[in-house]
């Protein structure tokens, strides 16, 4: 016996040097994502392999917000362990039968906050799950009732990887953010030679907060308005089952993570995680799109000012905004906005590519009107016309010489 | 605009070979606009990375008519629309492969993947560019498929020069900017951006080649392996409440001796009975029926259930012989002709399943009502025939809204 002690004593100095690690400043955008979803009290649903450190990122991030984890394995538990046990008293006629919750669920209440970890949920058989919808809807465990201090993060492996997967069922899958998990390979070998990375997390600025909300609301509604059909659209088609879906529940938790983004002043990066895990990719990125089309300027306020406008950089932007700004002068067609919008396509091709404002510039001389005079301004898109007309002679000679060649 | 010193970047050439090209590839205009121009006299040519900076060699301007500059444009962004640089480091990561020689076979492959049917309506094909033809192979497939099927050899040393940047093989090159680089485009804005040009191509499909339809259905939603999704779509409908396992008072649970008081439920599992109605009409070949066939039997398996509640059953015209799943293989499959599925559900459903799956390629009549079990449907994924060029407003008969179909094709590298 003693000749083993001092052995597992050199055992545990080993293990000590192996934990010591150091950690770096890096930007982790899906680490951002899950604080944000956290911080807003929406239940997160991680997706990911086995083992690329769902729960190490777990442990992290209960640090950073002070709060205390707690694990509980869905797959192992019975349906009642969520819904409460029925124990029989005296008189059950009188007293009814109380429905007595775990252990893990009573210390959670008496600390009053924390950080509530269900993993492995797509594992879970499906009695389990529908008693855990009810935790993650009604935050209920048997007749117990979780503060409003505990956050809810849920894991779960994708169907590829679950040999034994149920799959989550579409009222579910609809009350969590859902989160891909990956890992990178860099952070990977970086951590395992000793430094891990260290994100700094968002924070919320606390006089942002009225304008985020009204962006918020105004972002997901003037897109709803625009689209009607993305309201509620349950997942069609088979490989789509068990994800993000749109509906007026989603859309709600959408508002929220946008207000939080906007207030944290999160990348869109981060916005577009949260918003695709939580409506689905396609509503999603239709709603980026339309939030990147908020960006642009407004076509009215170009018209009034455009000496001092500021057109965006990029071309395809550009090329929407100077769209916008013809449409608008299409339907209040009036001497002064025409002029105003030729002197705006003088200026984007002064401050940028030229190609970009062909297609406004023709369809704009379209909008003439009887005694409208052409204006000065147009001398100085001669530029532009001789573009279009390289362009166009290319066109002639790609044509003619595909027709020598049959 | 016009070149005035010798050697400067001629940007007015550049410019409408870019209009020319957004003309006559309008879906392709956003993403042509998006691209940001870095003039460079390291780059052969023309190059992107994969923040959507395109470089560009003053001299290859002057010496390249305008006509080829507009199909470079439409080549170099389709490299970065089809991510051709994520795709190339999955691959050298999944098939090890090293080195700028292999990251040269990959800008070739990908090459191939692009040129099949860019060109041509309005593009001239540049002379020196890179075909499966030229390499001998067949047209219409993917850059992972092309990488396997050729070297660098004797015949491909005049392709050395060739350089697309990173965006088309994603190895670094020392002209580029890197992410810190301004002016770069962020992941949200190229999703963005490619979300777009998808929905372009979605909303007008006739203008399209073949290539970039197929691009915009699957760009934001790869195709699963067929295997995969049957086998969940199997796996849910045997596992559902009422069919499977779950849980049921009618026997104290084993906790229950811990816990006196408590009336517990209990796990019970009551094995599914599944039938599988095979369709042996002409128009389904034995190999799929045999990979899928084989599919099912090992997924039932999988489940645990017993093996002689899962029942086959062939059906053509009229349906044939039922046999138990008893033996690994042969199953006997006999039929041929045409295909009457309602004959296949009436007899199947004699047998009282709690799940029937139906492997068809779905030129059928289908059964009105809503058969009292589960229906996971196995569609054999027919190209080209299933719509009527002549006749736009003919539908084949689709597997009704109760089914759960998952399509059968081949399985994706």
């Amino acid at each position: 016996m003693t000749a083993y002690a001092p052995q597992l004593a050199v055992a545990d100095s080993l293990l000590d040097l192996l934990r010591v690690t150091t950690t770096e400043p890096r930007a982790d955008t899906q680490l951002e994502a899950l604080t944000l979803a956290v911080a807003a009290d929406l239940p997160v649903l991680l997706w990911g392999e086995p083992g690329i450190g769902k729960t190490a990122a777990l442990t992290q991030l209960a640090a950073a917000l002070d709060l205390p984890l707690t694990t509980v394995i869905a797959s192992v538990h019975e349906p009642s362990d969520f819904s409460g046990l029925p124990v029989v008293g005296d008189d059950p006629a009188v007293q009814g039968v109380p429905m007595a919750p775990p252990d893990w669920a009573v210390r959670i209440v008496r600390d009053g906050r924390g950080l509530l970890f269900l993993d492995e949920l797509s594992t879970a058989p499906p009695a389990v799950q529908a008693a855990l919808l009810r935790l993650v809807l009604e935050r209920r465990i048997g007749s117990l009732r979780l503060p409003a201090g505990v956050r809810i993060v849920a894991a779960a492996n994708p169907r590829s990887s679950a040999a034994d997967g149920w799959e989550l069922s579409p009222p579910l899958a609809n009350r969590f953010v859902h989160l891909q998990w990956t890992h990178d390979h860099d952070v990977v070998v970086r951590g395992l030679g000793g430094t891990w990375p260290r994100a700094a997390l968002p924070r919320l600025d606390p006089e942002r907060l009225p304008e985020a909300v009204a962006f918020a609301r105004r972002a997901v509604c003037e897109f709803l308005v625009a689209r009607p059909g993305l309201v509620h659209r349950l997942p069609q088609g088979e490989s789509r089952r068990g994800g993000a879906w749109p509906s007026p529940r989603s859309w709600e938790a959408t508002v929220r993570l946008i207000a939080f983004t906007t207030a944290a002043g999160a990348s869109r990066d981060v916005l577009s995680l949260l918003v695709r895990g939580t409506v689905g990719d396609g509503p999603g990125l239709e709603l980026l799109a339309s939030l990147d089309r908020m960006d642009l300027p407004d076509p009215e306020s170009l018209l009034a000012d455009p000496a001092g406008a500021v057109l965006p950089e990029r071309g395809d932007l550009r090329q929407a905004a100077l769209d916008a700004v013809v449409a608008a002068v299409r339907t209040r067609p009036e001497r002064a906005r025409w002029d105003a919008a030729w002197a705006l396509l003088v200026r984007a091709m002064e401050t940028g590519a030229p190609d970009v404002v062909v297609v406004p510039a023709t369809t704009l001389a379209s909008l003439r009107r009887e005694g409208w005079d052409v204006p000065a301004a147009v001398e100085r898109l001669s530029g532009v016309v001789s573009l279009s007309r390289r362009a166009d002679e290319a066109a002639r000679r790609g044509a003619r010489s595909a027709g020598a060649r049959r | 605009m016009t070149a005035d010193a010798p050697g400067a970047l001629d940007l007015g050439k550049l410019f409408a070979a870019r209009l020319h090209a957004a003309r006559v590839r309008p879906y392709l205009a956003t993403a042509l606009f998006a691209l940001r121009l870095v003039e460079s006299r390291e780059v052969p040519t023309m190059g992107v990375d994969r923040y959507w900076r395109c470089y560009v060699s003053p001299a290859f301007v002057d010496r390249t008519p305008l006509e080829e500059l507009a199909a470079v444009w439409v080549h170099e962004v389709a490299h970065l629309l089809r991510d051709h640089h994520g795709r190339g480091d999955r691959v050298a990561r999944e098939r090890g492969l090293h080195g700028p020689a292999e990251r040269l076979r990959m800008n070739i492959a990908a090459d191939c993947e692009i040129n099949d049917d860019v060109y041509g309506d309005g593009l001239v094909c540049p002379e020196d560019a890179v075909t499966p033809g030229k390499l001998g192979l067949p047209p219409g497939e993917l850059m992972e498929d092309y990488l396997r099927q050729f070297r660098l050899g004797p015949g491909l040393e005049r392709l050395a020069w060739l350089d697309c940047g990173s965006g088309a093989d994603g190895l670094e090159r020392a002209w580029e900017l890197g992410p810190d680089g301004a002016h770069g485009l962020s992941e949200q804005e190229r999703d963005a951006v490619r979300f777009r040009v998808a929905q372009g191509i979605k909303g007008v499909p006739g203008s399209a080649p073949r290539g970039w339809r197929r691009w915009a259905e699957e760009v934001f939603h790869p195709p699963q392996p067929w295997r995969q999704l049957l086998g969940s779509a199997l796996r849910s409908v045997v596992s559902a409440p009422g069919v499977g396992e779950d849980y049921r008072y009618g026997r104290p649970a084993r906790r229950s001796a811990g816990l006196p008081e408590v009336v517990l439920p209990s796990l019970r599992r009551s094995p599914p009975r599944v039938c599988v109605v095979v369709d042996t009409s002409g128009s389904v070949s034995d190999t799929e029926l045999g990979s899928a066939l084989l599919e099912v039997a090992a997924i039932c398996r999988a489940l645990g259930g017993r093996r002689d509640l899962v029942s086959v059953l062939s059906c053509d015209a009229a349906a044939r012989t039922v046999q138990p799943l008893c033996r690994t293989e042969g199953v006997e499959l006999v039929g041929g002709g045409g295909t009457d599925l309602r004959t296949g559900f009436a007899r199947a459903l004699r047998r009282r399943p709690d799940v029937v799956v139906v492997l068809t390629d779905g030129q059928t009549p289908w059964p009105e009502a809503r058969p009292p079990c589960r229906t996971v449907v196995g569609l054999f994924a027919r190209s080209g025939g299933s719509y009527d060029e002549n006749d736009p407003a003919y539908r084949p008969e689709t597997p009704p809204t109760w089914a759960r179909v998952v399509t059968i094709g081949p399985a994706p590298a």
